[in-house]
């Protein structure tokens, strides 16, 4: 046995499988704890063998971004080994995502509530733009919840880095209701605006408690954002109208937000506009969030100990065809997803990144 | 000696009777009348309540629970100055100066307007602003009730500020004494001494204790908050409850008689059917209600926790990232690089709109450079070895 193998042997003894929490197209996640210490964690086991070129893509994201962002707010990627013809991913164990607080009716969320998601959310986000990684797939579905109240942002199946001047990036990521309108009109140059984007979608669904702009097909998703926030002119987003998939979808009015966001202070309802702006460049930036008023006023952030929690009587008693359907792409997001969304958010097509950046160590799987 | 010894019995109950209670039922007699309209009960005024919160603090008078001061009153009041009575000036208010002497609002106009002057009764010098409204019928009592406010103020230590059980009542026993001279006006610059020691001994001891106490009743203010909303919301659910079940009702009458129209089935056991299938959603009801009531219980656990721990204001970021400054930055002016020349002259406007920002790219690049730069050389390298795999080696040795 040479040195890397048993390297490896040693790591896969630190960790404990224990039952299995769910299946997707790509990987297998199981419960599982860490033999010293008995601390839970999730296990990904990610299948090698059926892929003809190798790792599916997103573990290769997966481990590539997770393995360098440590972060409150950021899952975190414990340990990594194989076995056998598969590779493993030890991530921390979260029992509860944002979808299922928010679609839980028997909670009461309190405007404080809200605050503090909304500032985790940002502070998670941050970091990841800090580190110069877009994460590009946000969705109340990825934002795990701790079991001491703490947000993180999960699967990484679809970051990357910031693309260097002239490459280009795909414009088929972000689950479609969250995605904004430059990569709809197939934009392949974009910047970290685009997640900024889906946080206020992210923060406009968690005052309306249903997801706020659901289009039914890429076409119907440009259609409900305009009606939502109205069409678009030359001069609030200079370019757009060159962009290479652009249609003209229709002259809608601009509404106010406070017609739909009743109960919103005026400080909330202008983070949402500026997180909601058409024009990438003008839209606020995850730091300038951070600093917004919104955060600073009363009332003050809830304690994230204090924040509403999912009953896990609820989780346990969730219909089995749930269960069942849980052959989907995002059932395959780190942490453990027990069941998935009845609505079936889902990416409308395959990702088609152009696969060239390199992988810093080749991994030996013929053993 | 009858004194001390009455002065003695109370302090080992003193806690909780902070008013000879002889004197205090007198005045629950029933001749307090309240002025704006306060109907609730008057013994809600009395004066271990007034010790319980901070809120009921005030300069003259005794506020109630609901922060309002109720006013003695009585048909047979009399100015003891200018003898103008209730009979004669329907509005007479008797207001009691801080020697404990009442006089009418005219009298004090007209005697305090111009400044200072001295009691016309005991010719104490007196300011307008000194007289406070009347809240008990026995001025002994509005004394003693003002004395004891002033001096649980100062005196607020607890039993588990003390060591055993003796210690407290000592100090109880102090506190009394205390307060006695000062009611009884006894060696009262030697007792004020005593005060001013106390004061300046304890005084850390003296603001914790404040301070938890106004937490206390902020925590209690809450509590109550959340049992009103809860209490609101179960109401409505019940109401609508109710209604539901209601039509439902109905719906299985309708549908009773019209299936016994239009069926020709035995008509006992169409009936029968209908009323189990009723019953089913009764119960699905039933279920539905019980997991209601567990989410007030959910509430109110939350209400609970609350209290425990404070929400902080907003920190926009809990790291020190930025506190380093950067030793470089990138030209406001641009680069003009060859990569990003596409991007920066982007001929087609197909880069503009989508809002790629080369300034990311070039921030990225110049941090890549020079991030690392500053970090000193690591000294004292360790083994190649990590610490467990030596520790694996050694072990069979």
């Amino acid at each position: 046995m040479d040195v890397v193998e048993k390297a490896n042997l040693d790591r896969q003894k630190r960790w404990i499988k224990d039952s299995k929490a769910g299946e997707g197209t790509y990987a297998v996640v199981y419960r599982g704890h860490e033999a010293a210490t008995g601390k839970r964690v999730a296990i990904k086991k990610i299948k090698v063998g059926q892929f003809k070129d190798g790792l599916d893509m997103s573990a290769i994201r997966e481990v590539k971004y997770l393995r360098e962002l440590k972060h409150q707010n950021v899952i975190e990627l414990l340990d990594v080994f194989s076995s056998k013809m598969n590779l493993n991913l030890v991530l921390e164990f979260l029992d509860s995502d944002l979808e299922m607080i928010i679609k839980d009716r028997s909670l009461v969320f309190l405007p404080a509530d809200i605050k503090s998601w909304m500032a985790m959310t940002f502070r998670g986000l941050e970091f990841c733009h800090r580190n110069h990684i877009l994460h590009r797939d946000l969705k109340p579905n990825n934002l795990l919840i701790a079991s001491d109240g703490q947000l993180k942002i999960a699967d990484f199946g679809l970051a990357r880095d910031f693309a260097d001047p002239g490459f280009k990036m795909t414009n088929q990521v972000i689950t479609r209701w969250y995605r904004p309108p430059e990569l709809l009109f197939g934009s392949r140059y974009y910047s970290s605006a685009v997640d900024i984007w889906s946080v206020g979608c992210i923060f406009a669904e968690l005052m309306l408690r249903t997801p706020y702009l659901p289009g039914e097909s890429d076409m119907d998703q440009l259609k409900v954002t305009f009606r939502a926030l109205g069409t678009p002119t030359e001069e609030e987003w200079p370019g757009y109208m060159k962009l290479p998939d652009y249609v003209t979808v229709g002259q809608f009015p601009k509404p106010s937000l406070r017609d739909l966001f009743t109960a919103a202070s005026a400080d909330a309802l202008n983070l949402l506009n500026k997180c909601l702006t058409y024009e990438p460049r003008r839209r606020i930036s995850a730091r300038e969030a951070l600093y917004h008023s919104y955060f600073f006023g009363l009332p003050y952030p809830t304690h994230p100990s204090k924040l509403p929690k999912c009953a896990k009587q609820v989780a346990a008693s969730r219909p089995l065809e749930d269960l069942n359907g849980n052959v989907e792409k995002d059932a395959t997001g780190p942490g453990v997803h027990a069941k998935n969304n009845r609505l079936k958010r889902k990416l409308s097509s395959p990702v088609d990144e152009p696969k060239g950046r390199s992988i810093a160590r080749r991994l030996d799987f013929t053993k | 000696m009858t004194q001390s010894l009455n002065k003695h019995c109370r302090s080992k109950h003193a806690q909780s009777s902070m008013a000879p209670r002889s004197t205090v039922s007198g005045w629950l007699q029933g001749k307090t009348i309240r002025k704006a309209g306060a109907t609730a009960n008057t013994r809600s005024s009395t004066p271990n309540q007034v010790q319980s919160t901070s809120a009921t603090i005030f300069a003259g008078g005794v506020k109630d629970a609901s922060g309002r001061t109720s006013e003695y009153f009585s048909m047979d009041d009399q100015c003891p100055v200018c003898k103008s009575d209730r009979y004669l000036n329907p509005k007479l208010r008797l207001l009691v100066s801080s020697c404990y002497h009442k006089m009418c609002e005219s009298c004090i106009d007209r005697l305090f307007t111009l400044g200072p002057a001295p009691c016309p009764i005991c010719s104490k010098v007196l300011r307008k602003l000194a007289f406070s409204p009347q809240t008990f019928e026995d001025l002994g009592v509005e004394k003693e009730v003002a004395i004891r406010r002033r001096i649980a103020k100062e005196f607020n230590k607890r039993r588990e500020d003390f060591l055993d059980l003796l210690s407290y009542n000592d100090y109880l026993e102090e506190v009394e004494d205390i307060t006695f001279n000062l009611i009884n006006e006894i060696d009262v610059a030697q007792t004020e001494a005593r005060i001013v020691a106390h004061r300046a001994e304890n005084a850390a001891l003296i603001e914790m204790n404040l301070q938890r106490e106004e937490a206390y009743a902020h925590a209690l203010k809450e509590h109550e908050e959340t049992e009103k909303r809860e209490r609101e919301f179960r109401a409505l659910e019940l109401r609508r409850e109710e209604e539901e079940e209601r039509e439902e009702r109905e719906k299985g009458k309708r549908e009773i008689i019209d299936k016994l129209e239009t069926s020709d089935k035995d008509a006992n056991k169409l009936v029968a059917k209908t009323r189990a299938n009723a019953l089913k959603r009764s119960a699905a009801r039933f279920a539905s209600a019980s997991h209601l009531q567990s989410s007030a219980q959910l509430l109110r656990s939350r209400a609970a926790q609350s209290t425990v721990i404070p929400d902080i204001p907003h920190v926009p970021l809990q790291d020190d990232y930025y506190a380093y400054e950067d030793k470089f930055r990138t030209k406001e002016s641009g680069y003009e690089d060859v990569f990003s020349e596409a991007v920066r002259q982007d001929r087609e406007g197909i880069m503009r709109g989508g809002g790629y920002m080369v300034e990311e790219a070039w921030g990225r690049a110049l941090m890549c450079a020079v991030a690392a730069l500053e970090v000193p050389p690591l000294v004292g390298l360790e083994p190649i070895l990590s610490s467990e795999q030596t520790t694996a080696v050694h072990a069979p040795a």
